[in-house]
């Protein structure tokens, strides 16, 4: 049977709009109640203040829900610091939060890419393929460039082997060069003479 | 564009390059909805008409009415120039198969006789998917007459909302419909107009909602199905993920959400479980999710 909803989903809707607290809605991001933390996430993303206790809130927020509310709002706040901020979970254990962490910063290009490009110097190669991998879903020109140093620079075999996936993708005619020095430098490792040969080829729109 | 008066007058109009800008980043913060460069004869003309509308001077003059305008009256008409509401009877049916076959079953499991079921259509736009919805229950779910089914429906667009209100449709919005049900439903008005039974009209309670409004999504709670469809495709990666995060807010635990058939929730949150009923992948919020 079709019933008309009552007034109790109305009468909500009238209710005022809450003055925002700041010192409250940081009290909740911390609270035991998941909804609310999620709420005051929310909430604070539209305050530029907020950054480092959302980052600081990520960083020990284990439920998903939360941790996405966060992770939006932080999204929504996008700066230089957030991107810092991001970054640090890069060398996490926690494959989840690291892996919403690299769709966040993709989500900000512009203000990630510095960052990345400082991450491309890490000595940690781990941390270099993490950076290579989301600059390669960057939608930002400022992307190839940073791929094509890396092949003409990097020293680590797999940090250049996933620039070249990127490359593949959005690469043009002028990284075939460097492509075909990076196929020269690692003469004697044999599956990158394939991937260059391959990503040419994908280049050439072949 | 006869007379060389209304060309200059719309050409005057027309934005620049930066007003275009300005203009586009203002709508898309306050709807979610992006338009590309793409878009630039679309946007151009409907602003170049509302200015005229609106006897506004220029540009600058019309955008300061946009903002500033304390009864946000031509913020609204704006908006249901701008939108696109394409939409007709029984639109992508199969997910209302998967509705009374597979979604409201399981939903039900644990539930009494007479207690609430929750269904959402946002957007609703002219009224068509509600009113489906309405109509596929009635006529195929075995268990309709045991539960108060309460049938929510909202749009952006104010025009659209009069019109669904209203409940008259054209040949061409109901033609899938077979004659048993329009004459089941509807109540034949000549010159190709049907309008829906008043029955249906009043159960159905139609809303004006800003999806990417966190306050006005705030007053939905409890909602056991949510049909989201062919929305988030006007929308850019940050709106379907503020939408669909606030959209998880409302939903009961173990509710659903259902996209276009060009929509994914994949590329959008991790939050929901996909599941498959018949043909159809629709989003679950975890039934322990709290
Ligand atoms: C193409 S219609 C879809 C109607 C129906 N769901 C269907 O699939 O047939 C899209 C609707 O989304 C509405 N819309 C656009 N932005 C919106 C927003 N931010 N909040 C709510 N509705 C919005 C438009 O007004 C339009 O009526």
């Amino acid at each position: 049977m079709l019933v008309k909803p009552t007034a109790r989903q109305r009468a909500a809707c009238e209710s005022p709009a809450e003055t925002i607290d700041f010192d409250r809605l940081v009290r909740d991001l911390d609270d035991g109640e998941c909804v609310v933390r999620r709420r005051a996430a929310r909430d604070l993303g539209e305050i530029a203040a907020a950054g480092p206790h959302l980052v600081g809130r990520l960083a020990i927020e284990t439920e998903p829900s939360a941790r996405a509310a966060i992770l939006s709002a932080l999204i929504r706040l996008r700066s230089v610091e957030v991107v810092d901020g991001l970054v640090a979970f890069l060398r996490s254990e926690d494959v989840g939060l690291r892996n919403a962490v690299i769709e966040a910063l993709q989500e900000m290009p512009e203000e990630a890419l510095p960052s990345l490009r400082l991450l491309l110097t890490d000595s940690d190669s781990d941390v270099r393929i993490f950076a290579v991998n989301i600059l390669n879903g960057l939608c930002h020109p400022g992307m190839v460039p940073c791929l094509v140093e890396v092949i003409a620079t990097d020293s680590h075999v797999n940090v250049c082997m996933a620039a070249v996936d990127g490359l593949a993708e959005a690469g043009d005619v002028e990284a075939i060069p460097p492509l075909a020095a990076l196929a020269r430098r690692f003469a004697d490792v044999p599956f990158v003479a394939f991937a260059v040969a391959a990503a040419t080829r994908r280049i050439r729109g072949h | 564009m006869g007379s060389p008066s209304r060309q200059t007058s719309a050409s005057d109009s027309s934005l620049t390059p930066d007003e275009y800008q300005k203009f586009c980043e203002f709508f898309y913060r306050k709807t979610g909805i992006l338009f590309n460069d793409k878009k630039g004869y679309f946007v151009d003309r409907r602003i170049a008409e509302r200015i005229e509308k609106t006897g506004s001077e220029c540009f600058r003059d019309y955008f300061a009415l946009l903002r500033f305008q304390a009864s946000g009256a031509e913020w609204q008409e704006l908006v249901n120039v701008m939108t696109v509401n394409e939409t007709y009877f029984l639109r992508e049916d199969y997910q209302f198969e998967a509705l009374v076959r597979g979604m409201l079953p399981e939903l039900v499991g644990k539930r009494g006789i007479g207690d609430t079921v929750r269904i959402w259509s946002a957007p609703c736009s002219t009224g068509e998917e509600p009113y489906s919805i309405a109509i596929y229950i009635l006529e195929n779910w075995k268990r309709s007459d045991d539960f108060a089914i309460e049938i929510l429906a909202s749009d952006i667009d104010s025009k659209v909302l009069a019109a669904a209100q209203l409940g008259i449709f054209g040949e061409r919005s109901i033609q899938r419909l077979s004659p048993t049900l329009r004459r089941k439903y509807f109540t034949s008005l000549g010159d190709d107009r049907f309008q829906i039974i008043r029955e249906l009209r009043e159960s159905i309670d139609f809303a004006r909602i800003n999806v990417v409004d966190k306050s006005h999504m705030s007053r939905y709670s409890k909602i056991d199905v949510i049909f989201c469809r062919n929305l988030l495709i006007y929308f850019d990666d940050m709106s379907r993920r503020e939408t669909v995060e606030l959209m998880y807010e409302c939903l009961t635990p173990g509710g659903f959400i259902c996209l276009g058939h060009s929509e994914s929730m994949s590329r959008i949150s991790s939050l929901f479980v996909p599941r498959k009923f018949g043909d159809t992948i629709v989003y679950q919020k975890a039934p322990t999710a709290n």
